[in-house]
C-alpha cells in the first residue's frame, strides 16, 4: 500500500518544485515586460479614452508631439513648442466672416487630399461640427493620441495608432519646402525622378540613334538558301 | 523557305506572354485611376467598372503578376546548373550581367556614331539583360509598395503610416518609369527597327530570324557551330496563320500600349491626385 503511493507524491513534488524553480508561466512575464504587449491590451479597448488617459500631466497643458514643430515659437519653458492656433478648441475663433464662407476658400490646399478629391469625403467627416477643434487641442478628435479611433476607424476598420500616422494633407513632394516637412517623402520622390530620368536619359537616345545608324548600315541581303 | 533559329522554350514565351497580358491590364487600370478627373481616365476605368472596379482589378491583377513572378522564380531554380555554379551564372547563355555587356554597349554607341564595327554579340544583347532585370527591379518595388497600399491596415502595423504616403509615390513613379520604358524603348526595339520591322517575332514564335541572328550575334552562332548544336536548333517558319496570330497580338499591345503613352501625356496637365 505504502510503496503504490509514493509514485503520485513524487509526481506532485516534482510538480511543485518545477514551478516554484521555472518561474511564472511565460505569457504573463511577456506581458509584463514588453510595452508591445501592453499597447496592444490598450488597443484593444473599445477606442474610447477617459478624460484621465488623455488630459495632460500638470504643467503641460499642451501636448508636444516630437517631429512636428512647423512654425513654431517658444511657448513656456517647461511646455513644448507649440503652433499658431493648432492648439485651440476652437481653431476659428474671433475669425471674420467665418461663417460665409467654404472650407476650401480659405483652405484651398488642404482641400487637395486623397480623401477630398478620391474619396469624396466632406472635411467634416473628419474634422467634425462646430466648433472645429485645432488639431493638436488635447480633446480634438484628430489627435494622434486618438485619431485612429475616433476619425480613421469610422471608415477603416481595425484602424491602429500607427495607421493613422498616414499625412492626410500630404505636401506636395516635388516641392522643395517638403524637405524640410515630410523629408522622406522628397527624397523618395526624387530617387525616384533621378532613376526614371536617368533610364529615359540614356535609353531615348541610344534607341533614337541606333534606329538612325541601323536605317543607314548596307546589311548584305542574304543569298536564298545559304547557310551563314 | 529561310530558316529561322530557335530561341525561347514555350514556357519563356508563356512567362513573357503572361507578363504583357497583366502588364497592360494594370497601366490601364492604374492610369484610369490616375486620370480620373479627366474623360480618358473615366473612359479607361470604365472598362473595369469604374474607379472601384479598376481599383479591385488592379489589385487583384497585381497579386497574380507577384503568383506569376514566384513562379519564375521557382523556374528559375530549375535553371540554373548547380553543378557548374558559379561559372555557368557567368556563361554567354547566361542573363546575369557580365562586364563584356558594358563593353558591348560601349562599342554599340561607338558603332552609332561610326566609330567602331558592330559588336558581335552572343546569346543576350545587354539591352536585353536590362529589360530582364528592369522586371526583377519592377516587381519588387511595385509589388512591396503595391502590396502596402493594398493591405494598409496589416502594412501599418510593421511600420509608421506615413510609410503609406511614401509607398503611393514610389509606386506612381516606378509605374510610370516602367510604362515609358516598355511603351516607348521596348515596344521600339522590338518592334519597329529598322532590322525587325514590321516585327520580331521570336519571343512569341520561340525562334528568330536566321540572317538578323547571324548580323547581330555572330558569337552566338559561331559558338553553336563549334559546339555542334546548330543543327538542332534550326527550325522552319510557322503556317500563315499562326504568323498572323503572333502579329496580332504583338500589334494589339503594341497599340493599346502607345494609346496610354499619348493619352497619358497629352491629359498630363489634368491630374489633380
Ligand atoms: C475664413 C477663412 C476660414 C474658413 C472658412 C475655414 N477656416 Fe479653418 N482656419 C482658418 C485660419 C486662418 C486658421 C488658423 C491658421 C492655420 O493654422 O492654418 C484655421 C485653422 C483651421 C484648423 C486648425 C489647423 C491646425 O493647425 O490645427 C482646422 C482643422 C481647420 N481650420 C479646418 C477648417 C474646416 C474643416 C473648415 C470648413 C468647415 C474651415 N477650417 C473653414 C481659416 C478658415
Ligand atoms: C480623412 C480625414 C480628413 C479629411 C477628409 C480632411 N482632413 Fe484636414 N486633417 C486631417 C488630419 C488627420 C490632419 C492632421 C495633419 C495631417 O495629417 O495632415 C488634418 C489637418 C488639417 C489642417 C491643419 C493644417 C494642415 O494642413 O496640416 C487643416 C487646415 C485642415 N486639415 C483642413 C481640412 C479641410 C479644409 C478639409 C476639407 C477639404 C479637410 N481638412 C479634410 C484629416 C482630414
Ligand atoms: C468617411 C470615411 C473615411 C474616413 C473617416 C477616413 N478615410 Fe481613409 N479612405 C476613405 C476612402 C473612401 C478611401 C479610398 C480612396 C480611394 O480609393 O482612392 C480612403 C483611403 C485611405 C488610404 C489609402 C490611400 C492610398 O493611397 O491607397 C489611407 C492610407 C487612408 N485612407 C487613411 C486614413 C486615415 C489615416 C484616416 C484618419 C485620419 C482616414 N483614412 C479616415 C475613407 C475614409
Amino acid at each position: 500500500m505504502e510503496k503504490k503511493r509514493i509514485i503520485p507524491r513524487w509526481l506532485a513534488g516534482l510538480l511543485v518544485a518545477s514551478a516554484v524553480l521555472w518561474g511564472q508561466a511565460s505569457p504573463a512575464q511577456e506581458e509584463a515586460a514588453s510595452p508591445l504587449y501592453r499597447y496592444k491590451a490598450y488597443e484593444a479597448s473599445t477606442g474610447y479614452y477617459e478624460a484621465y488617459e488623455t488630459r495632460p500631466r500638470h504643467q503641460r497643458p499642451l501636448i508636444g508631439i516630437t517631429g512636428l514643430r512647423e512654425g513654431v515659437f517658444p511657448y513656456s519653458p517647461t511646455a513644448a513648442s507649440v503652433r499658431n492656433r493648432s492648439r485651440l478648441g476652437d481653431s476659428h475663433r474671433a475669425l471674420s466672416f467665418y461663417n460665409r464662407r467654404t472650407c476650401e476658400s480659405c483652405h484651398t490646399k488642404a482641400s487637395e487630399n486623397l480623401h477630398s478629391i478620391r474619396g469624396n469625403l466632406t472635411c467634416r467627416q473628419c474634422h467634425g461640427g462646430e466648433p472645429i477643434a485645432s488639431i493638436h487641442h488635447y480633446r480634438s478628435p484628430l489627435n494622434p493620441i486618438r485619431r485612429h479611433a475616433y476619425v480613421c476607424s469610422k471608415c477603416h476598420q481595425g484602424a491602429s495608432a500607427s495607421y493613422g500616422g498616414y499625412i492626410i494633407h500630404e505636401p506636395n513632394p516635388a516641392l522643395a519646402s517638403t524637405f524640410r516637412t515630410f523629408p522622406v517623402l522628397a527624397w523618395a520622390f526624387w530617387i525616384m525622378i533621378g532613376i526614371a530620368g536617368g533610364t529615359f536619359a540614356l535609353f531615348i537616345p541610344h534607341t533614337v540613334l541606333w534606329a538612325i545608324r541601323e536605317l543607314f548600315s548596307r546589311d548584305k541581303p542574304s543569298k536564298p538558301g545559304s547557310t551563314p | 523557305m529561310s530558316k529561322r533559329l530557335y530561341r525561347f522554350t514555350p514556357i519563356q514565351r508563356l512567362f513573357h506572354g503572361l507578363l504583357v497580358f497583366t502588364f497592360l491590364i494594370q497601366a490601364a487600370s492604374g492610369l484610369g485611376r490616375m486620370y480620373m478627373e479627366t474623360p480618358w481616365g473615366k473612359a479607361l476605368c470604365l472598362v473595369f467598372g469604374g474607379y472601384d472596379g479598376a481599383g479591385e482589378i488592379h489589385r487583384g491583377t497585381g497579386l497574380f503578376m507577384l503568383g506569376v513572378f514566384a513562379l519564375h522564380l521557382v523556374y528559375l531554380l530549375f535553371c540554373i546548373q548547380w553543378r557548374q555554379l558559379p561559372g555557368c551564372l557567368m556563361g554567354p547563355d547566361s542573363m546575369v550581367p557580365h562586364p563584356r555587356d558594358l563593353g558591348h554597349f560601349l562599342q554599340h554607341v561607338g558603332w552609332f556614331f561610326g566609330l567602331c564595327p558592330e559588336p558581335s554579340l552572343d546569346r543576350w544583347g545587354y539591352w536585353e539583360k536590362f529589360d530582364y532585370w528592369a522586371v526583377f527591379w519592377g516587381m519588387v518595388i511595385l509589388g512591396g509598395s503595391g502590396l502596402m497600399l493594398a493591405y494598409p491596415i496589416f502594412a501599418s502595423s510593421f511600420m509608421p503610416g506615413w510609410s503609406l504616403n511614401v509607398a503611393f509615390w514610389v509606386h506612381r513613379l516606378e509605374a510610370l518609369l516602367a510604362m515609358g520604358h516598355v511603351f516607348m524603348i521596348h515596344f521600339f526595339i522590338g518592334h519597329l527597327r529598322p532590322r525587325h520591322f514590321p516585327m520580331d517575332r521570336s519571343i512569341f514564335q520561340g525562334s528568330a530570324r536566321l540572317e538578323t541572328m547571324a548580323r547581330e550575334r555572330p558569337a552566338w552562332l559561331d559558338r553553336l557551330k563549334t559546339d555542334g548544336k546548330l543543327g538542332e536548333r534550326l527550325t522552319d517558319e510557322v503556317p500563315l496563320a499562326r504568323k498572323a496570330i503572333y502579329m496580332v497580338f504583338g500589334y494589339a499591345a503594341m497599340a493599346a500600349g502607345l494609346y496610354l503613352l499619348v493619352g497619358a501625356l497629352l491629359h498630363a496637365t489634368h491630374i489633380t491626385w
